[in-house]
């Protein structure tokens, strides 16, 4: 299946997943002026990617270093969406990283983590990277 | 495109309808219960979307007034910006006027020698004209000669010596205008530079009887900008003719120059005015700072003075005052200036 790459916008993070390698990552700032048409596409290719037989590890780097609420809701809905396939048996990691000085991303993720029991949820303080396309 | 952020939530509603129709048939006593539970889970799931859109539109806000924020300080910087750019051309252009100045001052004070080097060679010129008409007439009488002799001695001599006293003035001005205009960096004897830089400011200091005493070692030689060295004279001794003396006081200025150790020059400069108001002193080298607005002050004086000590000669400088017994500013600077 071919990857997915969105470039970053102002108020949308760069998207990259490379399904063939397992690996998903979402970098930047997420505040879409509609949150339909940015995470539409995101789910309907996520969704037909989980659905394959494939069972090859997938790790979520989730790089963002903003969004708002109802961002916060479509990844929670994506971090669902890997728990059940994650209970189904697949390895997934997701990796939170988060600016060391940023305790409110940290609690977040934190947050985020109660969810989920079957990925494998890891915590990463580091620097941000700036938003770069591609 | 098919897209809910809430799928999960309504597909929940959804499996809680078709229980309820189990239950009603299944167990009815528990169906009223059952309804509250899944209504209460309705409210939680509308409140959940609620707070989603508040947030978002608040976040929004808070985006939109930090972009506005952002907008503005850069406007206010870029106006600063200006306003920083206009200040400097207006100091480049007030050096450019003082240069204006010295050329006036300079002009003037040729201006003398050469004029009665003129009067001297049109009254010898007109002297040998009749000389030789009494010649070609064979009207020539010994004493007419000895008065021809004794005319051109005299105005030969005063043409000599205006002439060389011109020349002189060239010289000394020349230097100075270079310096000035060229702010040129080289190693240059201290007092010659305080000199020409006084002879200069001659049509200035005469008219009022001014009188300014030098003292300085005759084997002092800086290495650095005599341009601004006698900039920063010029200006100090122009501020105190400008602020210092009542009308028709005749003015005594002083520039002392030492060296407090070998690698410092000192330059200690003081007029026996009025002195300056202790409320004013902390103010007098800010750009623009005036007490005469309106009255041909520009406010830049002491301010390149300032910017000349602070910059070409990376010195200090200092100013104590008290009422009515005179200004003294200290201006110390490496006698090598630092390599820019």
């Amino acid at each position: 299946m071919d990857s997915l790459n969105i470039a970053a916008t102002g108020r949308t993070p760069d998207v990259h997943f490379d399904f063939a390698s397992g690996v998903l990552r979402m970098r930047g700032e997420s505040y879409p002026d509609d949150v339909a048409t940015f995470f539409g596409p995101i789910f309907s290719a996520l969704r037909a990617y989980l659905a394959e037989p494939d069972k090859t590890p997938i790790r979520f780097d989730m790089e963002l270093v903003y969004f708002n609420s109802s961002s916060a809701k479509a990844l929670m809905n994506i971090f669902q969406m890997l728990e059940t396939v994650a209970e189904g048996g697949r390895d997934v990691a997701i990796d939170w990283y988060y600016e060391p000085d940023d305790d409110s991303m940290m609690e977040l993720g934190e947050d985020f983590s109660e969810d989920l029991k079957a990925v494998a949820f890891t915590m990463k303080a580091r620097p941000a990277h700036k938003t770069s396309p591609g | 495109m098919d897209f809910t952020l809430f799928d999960a939530e309504e597909q929940a509603i959804r499996q809680a309808r078709l229980l309820a129709e189990k239950l009603a048939s299944a167990a009815p006593e528990c169906s009223a219960e059952f309804e509250a539970l899944v209504d209460s889970f309705k409210r939680s799931y509308r409140e959940q979307r609620r707070l989603v859109r508040v947030s978002d539109r608040l976040q929004a806000q808070v985006g939109a007034a930090n972009q506005e924020l952002e907008r503005r300080r850069q406007e206010a910087e870029t106006a600063l910006e200006r306003l920083r750019e206009a200040q400097e051309m207006i100091v480049q252009a007030e050096k450019l006027a003082s240069l204006g100045a010295l050329v006036a001052g300079v002009a003037h004070e040729i201006n003398t020698p050469v004029g009665i080097a003129v009067s001297c060679a049109s009254h010898l010129s007109d002297a040998t004209a009749e000389l030789k008409g009494k010649v070609e007439a064979g009207a020539l009488g010994r004493a007419d000669f000895n008065r021809y002799l004794a005319t051109a001695a005299d105005t030969t001599a005063l043409i000599l010596s205006n002439a060389g006293r011109a020349a002189e003035l060239i010289n000394s001005f020349k230097q100075i205008a270079v310096d000035r205009a060229s702010a040129e960096r080289r190693r240059f004897p201290l007092r010659s530079t305080i000199q020409e830089t006084l002879t200069s400011l001659q049509p200035k200091l005469r008219p009022g009887h001014h009188t300014v005493e030098v003292t300085c070692p005759a084997d002092l030689e800086v290495d650095g900008y005599p341009g601004a060295v006698s900039q920063i004279l010029t200006n100090l001794v122009i501020n105190s003719l400008t602020h210092a003396f009542a009308e028709g006081q005749a003015g005594t200025m002083s520039i002392a120059a030492s060296r407090p150790d070998p690698d410092t020059v000192q330059l200690v400069y003081r007029d026996d005015g009025r002195g300056i108001p202790p409320d004013h002193l902390t103010q007098i080298f800010e750009p623009f700072f005036t007490t005469r607005r309106g009255q041909g002050g520009s406010g830049l004086g002491l301010h390149i003075v300032h910017n000349l000590v602070a910059g070409p000669l990376k010195g200090t400088i200092t100013v104590e005052s008290l009422a009515g017994s005179g200004t003294t500013f200290t201006v110390t600077f490496p006698r090598r200036a630092p390599d820019a």
